[in-house]
């Protein structure tokens, strides 16, 4: 089975689903680095509206704006990010300092993305003056394209344009230099501020038929590995899918079910600890945390067309059969069987004996679920 | 008008760790360090540094940020840098020479009062982390004079006050022992014993070009306006052979055959120079790599 829907060798299908999953990846970076929604989008379109004042050329501007759509991939595992570690606010400060040459090093596995884009993810929280990081370049050493990224964070962190103005003004030769804050300021001064949200530059990405897919596993494994539980979306997919086959689902609903393996972890990144640490996932205590977690992730992954339906199954994750449990309440027939396979699917890895999930046929799980998921486990086993 | 010239080299101190990892070393010798803020990634990454260069105020914050692991300068302390104390006589006239040309009379002023108050800290890691934060205070004026319209006006002991406050955020410690030794490169290498040299070699000359964001703080250190980088760098191996096109590849090549026995040597130079430092090295080690993401930053790794 293919991840996405068989693009019949059209690289731009190939191209769209990337881009989509390169969006979602953005966002959950975002998510990890405690960024509000739709932080990176807004990062890049600033960012590459200031390099078109600055006159960057097409190649120049699709590096910049892949950078910015990717800033914060670095938070997904770092240290001072990751659910479990206990440490100082100091040396959390200097593992945050690692957040962007993680990053870039993420960047630079993505063979379809343009060359330049990991250095300008790895570059740009460096300052003018030599005080920032990771590589604490100074001058001329910080390429002009990451300091219009440093200006676009800056502004898009800013809580009034204005008042953004004043402080790159204040900024002038010592975050950004002072022919960058000059930029920045013919920018502001002919656009009011205002921007708009750019789109993803499809040509410019160089996409393998597969490459969609390989990044959605590899940012799965990464945010199981950030929320403490490696390998956990691996275990749940193999069982969900067993499962969907033993259940006949057809092959959309398998794809998206699939899809949704790889992306509910993400809901849980803004939690302090993993889903299931405190609360038994049978238990109805925990299942405000559960449609917490549900929402956030599909949050993260509706605005993305290739991601949509996978969205709607993650959302439903927390609710009950018999329709008691949340977010919406919904259960029987409104509920789909796909999400009814994940539920299982989710509550059987942290569950030390299977069997216990019979206890909850018929109240939280769907009564032809449970029986096909044990009998794929043993088999399994 | 002073010139600032742009880099044309850059050094990426996370590029670099990670060539070192991918080689396993877990410690580097640096015998031309510059300004050790790649040093001071290395040591926070948790691989002992060894740096050596011949710039005194380089050496200088080297112990600050390299060879310091727990010493800050608190708010009192950087006070008692940034202003004139009572009580103290200051050499106010010392750098009066700059007066006009580079700097302001009240700017003068003050790197007289701040050269005064930093030679009379205690501490070899608060001189260092102070002559690093009032660096950058002296090279935020540089740069205004360049674009005054495009900089704000900050009051010099505000300025110098924000500059060397940040600096406790680099202090750190790695359970290493890290060193750093005023000295020409062959001493440096012969004092150390570690996985890996990194050697930046400067180009032929280019001392004579040195950014005066440098050489004016070697100046200020040593409490003398006239002093040039050329007092430094005449009986240096490079320095005295640079005159000499052939000696100074010579030169460049003792300081490979002095790293024998160093695993691990990384060359870090740029394009227009790479077939230069790539022979060189290329005669030295049997496995060369060159890692070139940019013109300006270019790896030659060479291992035995």
């Amino acid at each position: 089975m293919t991840l996405f829907q068989d693009t019949a060798g059209d690289p731009r299908a190939a191209r769209a689903s990337l881009a989509d999953v390169l969006a979602w990846y953005g966002a959950v970076g975002d998510a990890a680095a405690g960024n509000p929604p739709g932080f990176a989008l807004r990062k890049a379109s600033v960012a590459v509206s200031l390099a078109q004042i600055a006159n960057a050329d097409d190649a120049e501007r699709h590096a910049l704006f892949f950078a910015g759509l990717l800033h914060a991939i670095g938070a997904i595992g770092n240290a001072a990010c990751r659910k479990g570690e206990d440490i100082s606010p100091r040396a959390a400060r200097s593992e945050r300092w690692d957040i962007p040459a993680q990053g870039s090093r993420v960047c630079a596995q993505i063979a379809a993305l343009p060359a330049a884009c990991a250095d300008l993810v790895r570059w740009q929280a460096e300052r003018w003056d030599g005080t920032g990081f990771p590589d604490q370049l100074r001058w001329h050493g910080i390429p002009p394209l990451a300091q219009y990224l440093a200006l676009a964070d800056a502004y898009v962190r800013a809580s009034d344009p204005d008042e953004a103005l004043g402080e790159m003004s204040l900024q002038s030769g010592r975050g950004f230099g002072p022919t960058h804050a000059r930029t920045f300021t013919m920018w502001f001064h002919s656009t009011g501020g205002e921007f708009e949200l750019h789109e993803v530059p499809l040509d410019a990405l160089d996409a393998a038929p597969e490459a969609a897919a390989w990044l959605l596993d590899r940012a799965a494994d990464a945010i199981d590995a950030h929320n403490g539980v490696s390998g956990r979306w691996r275990r749940i997919d193999a069982l969900a899918q067993t499962t969907a086959r033993a259940l006949g689902l057809d092959a959309a609903a398998t794809r998206a079910l699939a899809l949704a393996t790889r992306i509910f972890g993400a809901g849980e990144l803004h939690a302090a600890h993993a889903e299931g640490e405190e609360f038994d996932p049978l238990a109805r205590l925990g299942i405000d945390e559960r449609a917490r977690n549900a929402t956030a992730a599909a949050d993260l992954a509706r605005p993305h067309a290739a991601l949509r339906d996978a969205a709607e199954i993650v959302a439903a994750r927390a609710e009950w059969f018999d329709g008691t449990g949340k977010p919406r309440g919904i259960g029987h027939a409104d509920l789909a069987t796909a999400s009814g396979v994940l539920a299982a699917a989710i509550a059987h890895a942290s569950l030390d004996r299977a069997e216990r999930l019979e206890t909850a046929i018929g109240t939280q799980f769907d009564p032809r679920v449970v029986p096909a998921l044990l009998e794929a486990a043993k088999a399994r086993a | 008008m002073i010139e600032l010239p742009e880099r044309t080299r850059r050094i990426s101190p996370s590029r670099l760790h990670e060539i070192l990892l991918a080689h396993d070393a877990k410690s580097v010798v640096d015998p031309f360090m510059g300004l050790p803020t790649h040093l001071n990634y290395l040591k926070r990454h948790n691989i002992a540094v060894h740096g050596g260069d011949l710039l005194e105020w380089f050496v200088r914050v080297g112990e600050g940020i390299v060879v310091n692991d727990l010493t800050i300068l608190r708010d009192s302390e950087v006070a008692e840098i940034v202003e004139m104390l009572p009580g103290r006589i200051y050499s106010l006239d010392l750098f009066k020479a700059w007066e006009g040309v580079f700097f302001t009379e009240e700017q003068c002023v003050y790197l007289g009062v701040w050269h005064d108050n930093v030679r009379n800290l205690r501490s070899d890691g608060q001189t260092g982390l102070a002559i690093l934060g009032l660096w950058r205070a002296f090279c935020y004026w540089l740069q205004k004079a360049q674009s005054p319209d495009d900089m704000q006006d900050i009051p010099p002991s505000e300025l110098a006050w924000s500059y060397i406050r940040e600096t406790e955020q680099w202090v750190v410690a790695n359970i290493r022992r890290n060193t750093v030794r005023q000295g020409d490169v062959l001493a440096t290498i012969g004092a150390q014993q570690a996985d890996a040299l990194f050697f930046a070699p400067p180009a032929r000359n280019s001392f004579r070009s040195a950014d005066a964001r440098i050489w004016m703080w070697e100046a200020w250190w040593q409490g003398n306006p006239y002093f040039t980088i050329e007092h430094a760098y005449r009986d240096s191996l490079l320095g005295a052979r640079a005159a000499d096109p052939p000696a100074y590849a010579r030169a460049l090549a003792s300081v490979l055959s002095h790293a024998e026995s160093y695993p691990l040597v990384i060359a870090q130079t740029t394009e227009a120079r790479l077939p230069e430092i790539e022979g060189i090295v290329r005669n030295a080690r049997a496995h060369v790599e060159i890692i070139a993401p940019h013109p300006f930053e270019v790896y030659v790794v060479a291992t035995k």
